[in-house]
């Protein structure tokens, strides 16, 4: 009985060409959309999952704002990580990790730049249970001076020899020998911090980059610590043990615990390893996957149960031949998992067409081919139980038909089932008003965060930078740079050039930052988080950042001073009213007295995601930038290239042992937004697939309630209605549907968009033409989609609609 | 075979309540072969549909082969359908989705008739009914007459103690039409009982025993002498 259901099922889809398409098009769309995104989902949330994972613990630290902690850095210090382990019998063990921005290795003459890697302790392979493919996973880090390599990092450093007890340079500010302990396999697995090498914890005390943190101390905020804990134990229990714990004696701080495993969704602290995913975002897609997928099934119910009133007739027919209602039931829900195998199918093709597509546009590899079949599995089997309830209303409404008058051609619809499409139809709509609006409002939010003035001038500016592997002393260094910056300002291109520690755009990567000053009042705060970078007098000059007192730095020959200049937010901060009284009042800080040489207007430097923090900018020498600003004339990317290569002609002479970097600042600086851009494009192209399945269900309930009034028009026509009347009462239903949808979906959309803009410091607004854009739009595209039917309906011939009956 | 009486059937809407068959009595013996007839919105195929079991009553009482049907639930009427009613219908109702063979299968299929059990009855009826020929085309590449041989090849196909046509020749012209009331008149020779439900005159004299009926009453009933006077 199957093969005839079956059967009949392949023919019928045959037969109507037409609905097929658009049922399974429908259907294929939301389904593939639904994987693509689900495999996006199960990736984010695959970060830092391993053997033993659920028990591996970050230690961070919250700071008081006010009379509440927040999370102030994720990074802490050296000595907190042996602190818990001795403190509390809960710790098994603990890794510090020291996070190097860069570390430029050298073998011969051959200079390797990596920047992904750390200096960890022994524990780290027992912690993060990762092997060895070379090397003892016991020893390879215990000694001072010693390194475990990826596969890769290895293959590269020394080709297809062993790298086993080889030596290799690696320079960090400082150089340092170092001698290969381990082979570590390349990372398959995701993971918040990548590390390509790790250097052994014990180079640290001898290593003189790490001058003044060679000791156990709580001063030195840099290292990243991870627990081991026992798995038996409460951990919330153990955490809320841990913030109680004042070690440092200071009730401003304190030390907090996260689930190593929620990092990657959960924590966006300053002075994370890598720039991790936001669970606001992945539960924004699961929204999005689940309103798509839904849509195509309601689109698939409104589609089939359209189509039920011309099987009316056949169902008649089984009935008199002796079939039971489950047997109809059944047969109907063969027959739409046939079409839904097909659709499901087509699904997986686009899916897998569609996957480097979608891949550039999150930029992540989504997935292994080994783990395809695994991850897919469960997506399709939640897939296919929704289909099967999205096949059962139609397959009950099909069985319930009266034979007597479906044989007769008389099944009309029933009023409660007209109602259930129409109410279908809004839901679809109002899903895609809502999706149209965020999408808008998105790309209107993007548009604004580029073209908000932010305070400082980064076109044409170029920061240089690389590894200086030289054992020159400070004040050679200091006396080749000013050699180097009066040649390159020699240049004809060049208008300006200076160093500098940060620049806006750079982020979190050179900054520092500080808590514990004196106000020029006499206030001693230990609270607020000041952050601070050191630069050069022609810095506020090259960005054109405005002096709202005061002015830049008075040059001298050591290129560093006591002076300080503060952006307007710092000002506040110090308790000084206006940016006339600043100047030359002192703050302490360090230790040190530093005098306020000039107050800055609030230039963003994070980016206008983030609000303006405090910042105090010091005079002092910092060879991180090599910042130049070009002329107006340098247009073109060709001339660029050849600026480029001049500027590191002239770096390589007076650099020769040194590498070369080089950033385009407003490009850095825009990169800052490139999280909201791919965010904007997916919902883009997921309002567009939203909209052409609603549109797809509407075709199907306008061809449906064609089908319906066929008569009526037919008598309409007879007594004198014109097409454009006929037009008109058709299209006034629809439209009132997606009118009545729009009405609901202005204020969720609103409430949604206000929420997601509420995460930027600085936002555009929520003007009503976007609703009224998303409507007109959404109204627009149903218009057309509805008159192409009732236009076919309504210049049918009167006669043949009136003979059938 | 049929037994009826006092049989009402009203349909209500929310306003109005339509009485379409009103105290209806008659019998049909086994191998008889009655007409039903009367003008449009009269009650015939009302009371046709009572008989082949695919409405109830909403009064009185039907017996079929002894058994009182009247207020029977569907899935009981369905079990009591399946191989002792078929029918034809005015305009054929094949499924245009299936050949005809697989059309003339399909009650066959629902007794879970073994599929080699099944190819032989089929192919059997479908040569009596001159129609082998065509078992792989599909409805819509047969002539009108030849259409209703095929309903008919699947009204009879399981040996149906009864058939109820409902006005079996009204969408053919008279030369099919005539074929399809020899063919149900043999059948009927054959012993199988025929209630047909009819408008043509003509048609009616194939039957023994004509019933008029009007506003849903039964208003005559006559014999026919010369059952086969047309054949």
């Amino acid at each position: 009985m199957y093969k005839l259901y079956i059967k009949i099922a392949v023919r019928y889809l045959f037969k109507n060409k037409l609905y097929s398409f658009i049922n399974i098009t429908g259907l294929a769309v939301g389904i593939a959309t639904f994987i693509l995104i689900m495999l996006y989902v199960n990736n984010e949330k695959s970060y830092d999952r391993f053997e033993g994972s659920e028990n591996i613990y970050r230690v961070f630290m919250d700071f008081k704002e006010g009379n509440t902690f927040v999370a102030g850095d994720a990074q802490t210090s050296n000595y907190i990580g042996p602190t818990l382990t001795d403190e509390f019998p809960e710790v098994l063990n603990y890794v510090r990790i020291y996070r190097f921005d860069k570390v430029t290795f050298k073998r011969g003459s051959q200079l390797f730049e990596e920047s992904n890697g750390g200096m960890a302790d022994a524990s780290y392979f027992e912690i993060f249970n990762r092997s060895l493919s070379k090397g003892d996973v016991s020893t390879a880090l215990k000694e001072p001076n010693t390194v475990v390599l990826t596969e890769s990092l290895a293959k590269k450093i020394f080709g297809d020899e062993d790298p086993m007890q080889k030596s290799v340079h690696a320079y960090y500010g400082e150089e340092v020998l170092l001698t290969v302990t381990g082979v570590i396999k390349d990372n398959m697995r995701n993971t918040h911090m990548t590390n390509n090498f790790l250097i052994s914890f014990p180079t640290l005390f001898s290593w003189s980059a790490f001058e003044g943190q060679q000791s156990l101390n709580w001063d030195h905020c840099n290292y990243f610590t991870y627990l081991k804990l026992n798995a038996g134990i409460d951990k919330t229990l153990l955490t809320d043990k841990v913030i109680a714990s004042d070690f440092e004696e200071d009730e401003d701080e304190r030390y907090n615990l996260e689930p190593l495993e929620d990092i990657h969704l959960y924590s966006n602290k300053p002075y994370e390893a890598e720039a991790n995913g936001s669970i606001s975002r992945v539960k924004f897609l699961i929204a999005i996957a689940f309103i798509i997928l839904i849509l195509s099934w309601l689109n698939y119910i409104n589609l089939s149960t359209s189509k039920s009133l011309e099987r009316a007739k056949e169902v008649g027919i089984r009935k008199v031949s002796g079939a039971q209602k489950t047997q109809l039931i059944v047969g109907s829900l063969v027959e739409s998992a046939v079409l839904n195998v097909i659709a499901i199918i087509l699904a997986v093709v686009l899916s897998v067409i569609m996957l480097s597509a979608f891949e550039n546009l999150s930029g992540k590899t989504l997935l292994v081919p080994t783990t395809f079949v695994k991850q897919l599995l469960p997506i399709l089997g939640f897939v296919f139980l929704g289909i099967l309830l999205a096949g059962l209303y139609p397959a009950i409404l099909l069985s319930s038909y009266s034979p007597a008058k479906a044989l007769k051609g008389k099944i009309a619809a029933s009023m409660g089932g007209l109602q259930i499409r129409k109410a279908l139809i809004t839901l679809q709509f109002l899903a895609t008003i809502i999706l149209l609006v965020g999408t808008i409002t998105v790309t209107k939010q993007i548009d604004f965060l580029e073209k908000q003035p932010i305070g400082a001038s980064l076109d044409r500016t170029i920061a240089f930078n690389g590894e200086l592997l030289t054992s020159d002393s400070d004040s050679i260094i200091r006396s080749k740079f000013r050699t180097l910056q009066s040649e390159l300002k020699a240049m004809p291109m060049v208008k300006m050039a200076t160093r500098a520690q940060s620049f806006p755009g750079d982020g979190y990567d050179n900054l520092s930052s500080f808590v514990g000053i004196v106000y020029p009042d006499g206030t001693e705060d230990s609270r607020t988080n000041f952050y601070n970078y050191s630069v050069q007098s022609e810095y506020f000059d090259l960005f054109n950042i405005n002096f709202l007192s005061g002015g830049t730095f008075i040059d001298n020959p050591k290129g560093q001073s006591r002076n300080i200049i503060v952006n307007e937010e710092a000002m506040k901060k110090l308790n000084i009213s206006t940016p006339e009284d600043a100047i030359s009042k002192t703050v302490n800080f360090f230790g040190i007295q530093w005098t306020i040489a000039g107050v800055v207007e609030n230039y963003h430097h994070f980016g206008l995601k983030n609000a303006v923090q405090p910042i105090i900018i010091l005079h002092r020498n910092s060879s991180n930038n090599l910042l130049v600003k070009f002329d107006e004339n340098l247009t073109n990317a060709t001339g660029y290239a050849a600026a480029i290569a001049q500027v590191k002609s002239k770096w390589t002479k007076i650099f020769p042992e040194s590498t070369f970097g080089y950033t385009f600042v407003d490009k850095k600086f825009d990169a800052q937004y490139q999280d909201e851009r791919q965010f904007s494009s997916a919902f883009k192209i997921f309002t567009l697939l939203a909209l052409l399945i609603a549109c797809l269900g509407l075709f199907g309930l306008t061809s449906y309630t064609c089908i319906q009034r066929k008569k009526e028009i037919g008598i309409r026509k007879v007594n004198g209605a014109t097409i454009t009347e006929i037009l008109a009462l058709l299209n006034k239903d629809f439209m009132k549907w997606v009118i009545t949808a729009f009405v609901i979906a202005i204020p969720i959309s609103w409430y949604a968009m206000n929420d997601w803009l509420s995460n930027f410091a600085y936002r555009t607004n929520l003007s009503w033409w976007v609703f009224a854009l998303a409507g007109v739009l959404v109204l627009g595209v149903a218009m057309i989609t509805v008159s192409w039917q009732s236009f076919q309906a309504a210049i049918a011939n009167p006669v043949e609609a009136l003979k059938e009956e | 075979m049929i037994q009826i009486q006092n049989l009402k059937k009203s349909f209500r809407t929310e306003e109005v309540e339509t009485l379409a068959l009103n105290n209806v009595n008659f019998k049909v013996e086994d191998g008889e072969f009655a007409a039903i007839m009367g003008p449009s919105g009269c009650g015939k195929s009302t009371l046709l549909n009572i008989i082949g079991m695919l409405d109830n009553p909403t009064e009185g009482s039907y017996q079929f082969a002894g058994n009182e049907v009247g207020g029977l639930k569907e899935r009981q009427r369905t079990e009591l359908r399946k191989g002792n009613l078929g029918f034809v219908f005015q305009s054929f109702n094949l499924i245009d989705e299936l050949t005809v063979f697989e059309n003339v299968e399909l009650p066959l299929i629902y007794l879970k008739m073994g599929k080699s059990e099944r190819r032989e009855k089929v192919m059997k009826v479908l040569e009596r009914m001159k129609i082998a020929h065509r078992e792989k085309h599909f409805p819509h590449q047969l002539s009108g007459g030849q259409q209703q041989r095929v309903a008919i090849a699947r009204a009879v196909v399981t040996n149906p103690k009864l058939i109820l046509a409902d006005e079996p020749t009204g969408n053919l012209d008279s030369k099919n039409g005539i074929e399809v009331m020899n063919l149900l008149t043999e059948l009927n020779q054959e012993g199988t009982t025929i209630v047909m439900v009819t408008h043509s005159d003509r048609d009616s004299h194939y039957a023994h025993r004509v019933i008029n009926l009007f506003d849903g009453q039964i208003v005559t009933e006559s014999q026919n002498r010369a059952v086969g006077a047309m054949i």
